[in-house]
């Protein structure tokens, strides 16, 4: 074993000498010996069923591939990357990480993540084969994939049933364009005396992805290149289209930072935010109210650009046999199982989509939960949330939040403020060159 | 006085003649102090001041890069700084009551009251102080949910109209100045009840001996007594109210609504921590550090001119 390995590496080597100075090692085809690898995730760090069914998909990970030891190493989704970063400086290389999205450039240039075609080849094109495509597109960096697509959701119009029909509205045939649902929101508003829509845009729980969203539905983008367009027609039409239903009285005057206890406490008729929050509202629904869930809204009859939040998962080992155990882990944390366990326990999106339909994965449990087909649904049409480029990315980010939240929430002209945050953040992007 | 110094210096100059060399001793004692002082609070803040200069994101991996005073540029242009500023000075304003009229009222009201209703009326002031900031925070959220929030029923049930506690930008930043007040009326209560227990019962019983009455007593003896304590409460207001405000700015609000409820302290957070640009971060410390510097030196001199010492 050991000299086949040293062969194939002399062989290896001798190819790449003469190709470039490649850095990284291969890894090694097979684990001959015990080995541990950390798994820094997010999920463990939220309680409840997202900790258990990652844990136990973990358990069932290491009673397969019992040579390989997973060291799980929690963190919040806001401070992973720090962490990651933390323990990269004192020098605890971390084998395996999940990221969301918006760091995947960072992970790539500077946490040194391998890229999955250099180092896993064509077992990457196997395993990958059955995924979805726009899911895998979204972990790549220069046409090469450093983050592996793990756990998706994409903005989902949650909706209160019972004050639908209290409404006099249908909840067979939930609003489907912007205009329907201002009609429904003041409708709600006014029989019930509830609050008729929010969109979990605004605030500091992050909704960039739900604002990005409602953007590039009307055809807007935040930003062309390096020239930010936030302020420019369709971007800026799709906010004052959330202005006026904040001036209708459709837009639910609520405190941006506990949306979701207004519409789990049932004070709320259409919730526009992550899918990932169904099973939460599930379960406050339950017994008290009915949790009905559609697509996003669309304008007119143009196609809606549902944005994807979620993660990627990040190979950063430098140790060839470690490199197998990680990439072992990946595979099989992106395995028909998992997405099994991830879609029907956690509520994120199967990005396998052939094990919907298969009743030895999802069948019986999609049949059973049909809350989540508007979301599957959406997958089609998955469009990628833009990140910022440059030194000031995140500075620009905020400034285009706060002046979208003072457009829609604030008393001055909507488009005037856009202009006047684009105006200002326009020198901290980079220059074109 | 000035004689006692001429005598000492006259003492210890022979002293130092005689051995003429440098003793280490002292220093050896001092050590230990100044080491932390310098490395916990000195060198972090030339860190800081350099920092101030390069645009950073903090990565190890990525390396600083000159900037000159652009931080500075962008922090004055921009408007959120001025935003912050202002804000930070309301919270000041608005924290003066609670840290320092009220709990001054509140000692001196209760030293009068008797054995246990006054250990009574106390502890039930100071038990904010001990709930955790963030529990406090979560549940103040809850009372004033509009919604469903208790403190919104009662007005509702009295028959005014809901208040937006938390989303109304004209009102949020009156709420966090609240919470925060709330938690230290205790604090400061604590402090002065101490310092008016300590004013020596003879004065005020000489003074009622003359017929001094209730209003003149507190007016005359007991507040002058209090002054050191209520000049450096007040100083701790102004130095530190708007930072213990931080925890209920992220726990509830991120600085909004519209960033009506942002202040100075949260903004260095914001940039360092948030969107990782330690230069800009760095930058508004530079110059937090030297408005509030300036300040607390005013600060230290009218605590010297005003304060009453009873030796």
């Amino acid at each position: 074993m050991l000299r086949r390995t040293l062969l194939k590496s002399i062989v290896a080597g001798g190819a790449l000498l003469s190709a470039t100075s490649f850095a990284s090692a291969q890894m090694v085809d097979e684990i001959t010996e015990p080995v541990t690898v950390s798994f820094y995730s997010y999920n463990l760090a939220s309680a409840g069923l997202k900790n258990e069914t990652t844990q136990e998909m973990l358990n069932e990970f290491m009673r397969q591939n019992p040579m390989i030891k997973v060291e799980p190493i929690a963190a919040p989704s806001n401070e992973i990357l720090s962490r990651v970063q933390a323990d990269i400086v004192a020098g605890q290389q971390p084998d395996v990480a999940q990221l969301v999205f918006r760091d995947l450039i960072y992970a790539a240039r500077d946490l040194g993540a391998e890229p999955l075609e250099d180092f896993a080849g064509d077992e990457y094109a196997a395993h990958t084969e059955g995924m979805v495509e726009n899911g895998l597109d979204l972990g790549k960096v220069d046409g090469k994939t450093y983050g592996l697509a793990y756990t998706f959701s994409t903005p989902v119009m949650l909706y209160n049933a019972d004050l639908f029909r209290k409404a006099g509205l249908d909840p067979d045939n939930p609003p489907k364009t912007w205009d329907e649902v201002k009609e429904a929101a003041l409708a709600i508003k006014e029989k019930t005396g509830k609050h008729g829509f929010f969109p979990g845009a605004f605030g500091p729980i992050d909704g960039t992805f739900v604002y990005q969203a409602i953007v590039m539905s009307n055809g807007g983008k935040v930003r062309e290149g390096n020239k930010l367009t936030f302020a420019d027609a369709p971007a800026a039409e799709a906010v004052e289209m959330l202005r006026d239903l904040k001036d209708s009285g459709a837009y639910a005057d609520i405190d941006v930072a506990s949306h979701m206890d207004t519409f789990a406490a049932g004070d709320l008729g259409m919730f526009l935010f992550t899918s990932a929050i169904q099973d939460t509202m599930l379960k406050a629904a339950d017994g008290k109210w009915e949790l009905r869930v559609a697509a996003m809204p669309s304008f007119g009859d143009k196609p809606t650009a549902p944005t994807n939040s979620g993660s990627a998962l990040f190979v950063l080992s430098k140790d060839p046999v470690k490199q197998r155990a990680a990439w072992e882990l990946m595979k099989f944390l992106t395995s028909k199982y998992a997405y099994t366990q991830i879609t029907s326990k956690i509520g994120y999106l199967p990005l396998r989509l052939d094990i919907v339909d298969d009743p030895e994965y999802l069948k019986d449990w999609v049949d059973a939960h049909p809350l989540i087909k508007p979301n599957l649904k959406q997958l089609e049409n998955l469009t990628a949330n833009v990140a910022f480029p440059g030194p000031n990315y995140r500075q620009v980010e905020n400034m285009m939040k706060n002046a979208a939240a003072e457009a829609v929430l604030g008393d001055g002209d909507p488009v005037e403020a856009l202009r006047a945050a684009q105006e200002r953040a326009q020198p901290l992007m980079p220059g074109d060159s | 006085m000035t004689d006692v110094l001429h005598q000492a210096e006259a003492v210890a100059a022979p002293r130092v003649a005689r051995t003429g060399r440098f003793t280490i001793a002292p220093w050896l004692y001092l050590a230990p102090a100044l080491i932390i002082l310098f490395v916990w609070i000195y060198l972090p803040l030339i860190q800081a001041g350099q920092l101030s200069f390069y645009q950073w994101n903090m990565l190890p991996t990525s390396t600083p890069r000159f900037v000159g005073l652009d931080n500075y540029r962008n922090l004055l242009t921009l408007p959120e700084m001025g935003i912050a500023v202002r804000n930070t000075v309301w919270y000041i304003v608005g924290l003066f009551p609670l840290s320092v009229i009220i709990p001054v009222a509140v000692a001196i009201l209760t030293q009068e009251l008797s054995g246990p209703l006054r250990n009574l009326y106390r502890s039930l002031i100071f038990v904010p102080m001990i709930v955790a900031p963030i529990v406090a925070a979560i549940l103040w959220r809850w009372l004033l949910n509009e919604d469903y929030g208790l403190v919104n029923q009662v007005i509702a049930g009295l028959g005014f109209s809901k208040v937006g506690f938390l989303q109304d930008p004209k009102i949020a930043l009156w709420t966090l100045v609240w919470m925060t007040g709330w938690k230290l009326i205790g604090f400061s209560t604590l402090l002065l009840s101490a310092a008016n227990s300590t004013i020596n019962p003879a004065y005020t019983e000489a003074a009622r001996m003359d017929g001094a009455s209730r209003w003149q007593i507190i007016r005359d003896i007991r507040l002058p007594l209090l002054a050191p304590t209520i000049l450096l409460l007040s100083m701790m207001t102004i130095l530190f109210g708007a930072q213990w405000s931080f925890v209920y700015i992220n726990a509830l609000t991120g600085g909004g609504p519209l960033q009506s409820t942002t202040n100075i302290f949260y903004l260095m957070w914001e940039y360092g921590f948030q969107t990782l640009s330690a230069g800009w971060s760095a930058a508004a410390g530079m110059l937090t550090f030297t408005a509030f510097g300036a300040i607390a030196l005013v600060c230290l001199w009218l605590m010297k001119r005003l304060a009453v010492y009873d030796d």
